[in-house]
């Protein structure tokens, strides 16, 4: 077995994905490569998903990072999910948790065994009484999980809300130390190999010219390497996701720091509300084909809670991805390798799951096909299941009140997704994998969220009797209940853990 | 919408009688008639001894114990296989479980493999407490070996297929399930291809929403339906197997043997009642007489390596034999038909067999048998043996999915998530490795954790498995303790 020697790692942009991509190689491949990102203050960052998924805590352990310094200089809060509002019907509500129905164990979901209470002509009570995520979140509470899978708080995972525009910074501070080089500068030129096509260097306004092996594009929308110099085709979804726009806007903290974040539908896309420790950050994803920029930044400015910290700001995009995310020896993480809109928080997740499977496939010098090949494979399955439970979100709508919405009602969708809406609706089933961002009940809470009811139920769930599986969903609450209330609220959790500097 | 009321089911083996008791057990709202058909003697889920260890957790789901599965049956306990001859290297054990323990940075088998390049290794099979109780002779249940806190493992059960069938038949009838007279004549079809009535010798008939063909590979009610198959042959050069079993004389054993020779392979598995043994042999490269001669049987099997197309069709859904033919290396048939059962209970659709289910039922299906198929393959691909047999063998064109798993171990030592898959990572790690194929890389993140660092955690845990398997009882000990509890 060969032991390769060292790979020179460039990576160019130092936003999140930049700095995320630099503190990982430096600790987890710190012999393997050496790591020397180039950035510029001129231009600057996109600064993408305030809100994220649970799947960061891995992340950030594995990297060696405490929570509590995390949250301190992130300014971060805890999101136990996401609260959509207005979706199917206006004045509907529901939140996707982070976290299971039920106890989460055993072969048959729980919401099986709750519509075959609905079915059984029962008054059952709304999903989220049955869950401890979105009982915190619907009463402000926040402890974190206990490790013991017999405990009912073990049955919740959470995120963080934070300020992406800390994150990198903080990042910078861990990677340097571990040996990561930075330089400022803009590039200007990008060195092709003649003969194989391969980067061979970025050259800087300064003139400076800086080699490497491996070339990581974290350049963001620009898409420096991946898109402006090799050309690789961007494969668009706006079809599916029409929203092209957002308008962002942070405001002081007026109402209350709640521990999740909502998604508020809007007559053309939506608008998100992150609280944070020290303000709130919100935006309203809209498309072009449906409203105007002034409108969309009139109609949040009229509904935005506490007064505003910034002038709204403007930022275009296109749902989609490329083609192959690794091209050659360039390897596209973050905005320049696709993008999905914010709506389920996946921005970063996708940042991590291209880091996780750059490390898992991290090449030699001369680069194998089939490390390449098998990123692009593994990073294209993450972006089209995501994809999948985006559209979902604007599909099952009954909303016909705005041509917007109905559009999203009608048009066609994937099949991948046809076929999943098809077995929910029969026997409330949802298509198994184990792997991927979305499992098992995140698809049931934004199913039954968008009111697709199934018809049946799993016949499993009719084996227990009628009395004592209402006697065990009542136990169920009552426990989940008792156990959140006795958990502190989310601030003073905050305030004891992880502070903000003043 | 209407649900399913009734399940019609052909064949009359183990698996026929296991899926009867499943439905009646969990499902049970659905009326369960099994026409009773004789066992063909290609049935291999139906006749195989040697069971993995989804069997355990099957018996759990329906309520079955081991005073029933073992100490009524007359089974025993089996840990993994033994490879003998398979390619230049010595002998390997595939055990079911963890193959070593979490160790920093990256698998364990990424570990290993860096110490062998550095000499320090044992072999890979040592770090296995299923392998190395296995190899021991003995046996106890994981709960009670404190050292399977750090590295888990799993067992199977050797049974004695008529018995254990005649136990599961006895727990399907004491669940309700009815058995109907005599063979089956006719198979009706409506006119939208949905078969109506089973037509017995008798001139029975018997009518149902769902129809299960368990009646083994000639699929008798299933062919009148759909009989669209896949052929596996160009990728198989086994197609002929002779199965000689004989009352046990010999003390049981947790570990099987399958040893290669010049055209094929044998095995050998010991119950306390059986001794299992058999020959899977090309017939292309040995004649029927000599492969009998060679195991001491008589009574040659054909096999035609493929599976249906689609498993569930329109009201017609086969399991086992009828659904997948593969001869038994690893033992996956009954494993599959199991594995069938609880996709069917779980995913039992309305009596109209809605498409969108059935396709989510084959696709898992199909996805589950294929990589079944690609593990038995693997040991195939994988050997050096220089025989004709085996050079034909070795080099049979290849699934994509086994090529591609078989290009990213090579490479760098990475084993690809497949969903769906039987056998687990470190049960691929056992046979990649026991057959001698080393990666070429080392996995970059070994290059952050110190050789000594590793090979300090690998040797604590070999030493700790060892004394762990040197305080279980053999495993004819552990039956008859058994014994006496569970007549108590």
């Amino acid at each position: 077995m060969l032991a390769q020697p060292p790979l020179d790692v460039v990576i160019v942009g130092g936003g999140t994905a930049g700095w995320m991509t630099a503190a990982a190689l430096t600790k987890l491949l710190p012999r393997a490569c050496s790591v020397h990102l180039v950035e510029s203050e001129e231009i600057g960052i996109v600064g993408v998903g305030e809100a994220t998924l649970p799947h960061l805590r891995g992340f950030n352990e594995r990297l060696g990072l405490d929570e509590a310094e995390f949250m301190a200089r992130t300014r971060a809060t805890f999101k136990l999910g996401i609260e959509f509002e207005n979706w199917a019907r206006v004045g509907d509500r529901y939140i996707h948790p982070f976290g299971t129905f039920g106890r989460g164990q055993g072969q048959v979901g729980f919401h099986q065994y709750w519509l075959r209470m609905l079915h059984d002509g029962c008054a059952v009570d709304h999903l989220d009484n049955y869950s401890v995520a979105c009982t915190m979140a619907r009463l402000g509470r926040f402890s974190l999980p206990s490790d013991d899978p017999r405990e009912i708080n073990s049955t919740f995972n959470y995120a963080y809300q934070f300020d992406a525009t800390q994150f990198a910074p903080f990042l910078r501070s861990h990677a340097e130390a571990l040996g990561a080089k930075r330089t400022e500068g803009r590039i200007v030129d990008v060195e092709l190999d003649g003969e194989t096509g391969n980067i061979r260097a970025v050259v800087l306004n300064s003139g400076q010219r800086i080699a490497g092996d491996l070339f990581v594009d974290c350049s963001g929308f620009f898409a420096l390497l991946i898109g402006k110099t090799l050309g690789e085709p961007f494969q668009e979804w706006s079809k599916w996701l029409p929203c092209d726009r957002a308008v962002a806007m942070p405001c002081r903290t007026k109402t209350s720091v709640t521990p999740y974040t909502q998604a508020i539908a809007m007559q053309s896309g939506w608008r998100w509300r992150i609280p944070l420790q020290h303000r709130t950050g919100n935006g309203y994803v809209h498309s072009s084909a449906f409203i105007d920029e002034q409108d969309a930044m009139d109609s949040l400015v009229a509904v935005v809670e506490g007064d505003r910290l910034a002038d709204p700001r403007v930022l275009r995009f296109k749902a989609g991805r490329r083609e192959r995310s690794w091209v050659r020896n360039c390897i596209a993480i973050g905005l320049s390798s696709g993008f999905l809109e914010p709506l389920e928080s996946t921005s970063i997740y996708l940042i991590q799951a291209a880091i996780t499977a750059l490390i898992e496939l991290f090449p030699e010098k001369d680069i194998a096909s089939s490390d390449r090949d098998e990123f692009n494979r593994v990073v294209d399955v993450e972006y089209d299941r995501i994809r999948d439970f985006l559209i979902l979100h604007y599909h099952a709508t009954e909303r016909s009140d705005s041509p917007f919405w109905d559009y999203v009602r009608t048009m066609e969708i994937p099949d991948s997704l046809s076929e999943k809406l098809e077995l929910f609706r029969r026997r409330g089933r949802v298509v198994k994998y184990r792997e991927g961002a979305f499992l098992e009940p995140s698809w049931v809470a934004v199913f039954l969220g968008q009111r697709i009811l199934p018809e049946g139920h799993d016949m499993r769930a009719d084996l227990p009797s009628h009395d004592a599986l209402a006697a065990g969903m009542g136990e169920l609450r009552t426990e989940i209940r008792q156990v959140v209330e006795a958990m502190p609220d989310h601030l003073g959790m905050i305030a004891r853990y992880c502070p903000m500097a003043a | 919408m209407r649900s399913i009321s009734s399940v019609a089911i052909a064949g009359g083996g183990i698996v026929a009688w296991s899926a009867a008791a499943a439905i009646r057990r969990r499902l049970p709202a659905i009326r369960v008639t099994v026409v009773p058909l004789p066992v063909p003697p290609d049935a291999l889920a139906d006749r195989q001894g040697s069971i993995l260890p989804s069997i355990v957790d099957f018996h759990q789901d329906i309520g079955l114990t081991e005073a029933d599965t073992v100490v009524r049956a007359g089974s025993g306990f089996r840990l993994g296989t033994c490879f003998e001859g398979w390619s230049s290297l010595p002998d390997y054990v595939h055990a079911y479980g963890e193959y070593g323990r979490t160790l920093p940075a990256t698998a364990f088998h990424q570990h290993w493999l860096r110490s062998r390049e550095l000499g320090e290794a044992a072999p890979f099979d040592e770090y296995s407490v299923g392998a190395a109780m296995a190899a021991s002779g003995r046996f106890l249940p994981p709960e009670q070996i404190p050292a399977s806190r750090v590295s888990n493992y799993a067992y199977g059960l050797h049974i004695d297929p008529p018995r254990y069938r005649e136990m599961m038949r006895a727990f399907a009838l004491h669940l309700g399930a009815e058995e109907s007279d005599a063979a089956i004549a006719d198979v009706r079809l409506r006119k939208d291809g949905f078969i109506h009535t089973l037509v017995t010798d008798g001139g029975g008939e018997v009518r149902a929403d769902l129809f299960i063909d368990a009646s083994g590979p000639k699929a008798r009610i299933r062919k009148e339906v759909d009989g669209c198959r896949e052929d596996w042959s160009r990728h198989f050069a086994v197609d002929r197997l002779v199965i000689a079993d004989e009352p046990s004389s010999s003390e049981p054993s947790a570990l099987d043997h399958a040893k290669a020779f010049e055209s094929g392979w044998t095995w050998r598995s010991t119950s306390p009642v059986r001794t299992s043994k058999g020959v899977a042999y090309s017939s292309a490269h040995l004649d029927d007489a000599q492969a009998s001669e060679h195991i001491g049987g008589n009574g040659a099997i054909a096999l035609s390596p493929s599976r249906l197309t689609n498993p569930w069709v329109r009201n017609c859904v086969a399991i086992g034999d009828a659904a997948v033919t593969i001869e038994p290396l690893e033992w996956t048939n009954l494993h599959l038909a199991h594995s069938a059962i609880d996709r069917l209970v779980a995913m039992m659709p309305d009596a109209d067999c809605n498409p969108t289910e059935l396709w989510d039922y084959n696709r898992q299906t199909n996805a589950e048998i294929d990589r079944a198929r690609d593990f038995v393959l693997l040991h195939y691909a994988t050997s050096n043996r220089p025989e004709p047999f085996w050079r034909d063998a070795s080099s049979r064109p290849l699934p994509s999915s086994l090529e591609h798993t078989l290009l990213q171990w090579r490479e760098r030592g990475r084993l690809p998530f497949f969903e769906e898959e039987t056998f687990a990572r470190d049960s691929w790690a056992a046979v990649l490795i026991g057959q001698g194929v080393i990666p070429r890389r080392m996995d970059p993140l070994m290059t952050s954790i110190p050789e000594r660092e590793s090979a300090r955690s690998m040797e604590q845990l070999r030493s700790a498995i060892q004394s762990a398997v040197a305080q279980a009882p053999p495993q004819g000990v552990y039956l008859r303790n058994l014994s006496i509890q569970g007549t108590r």
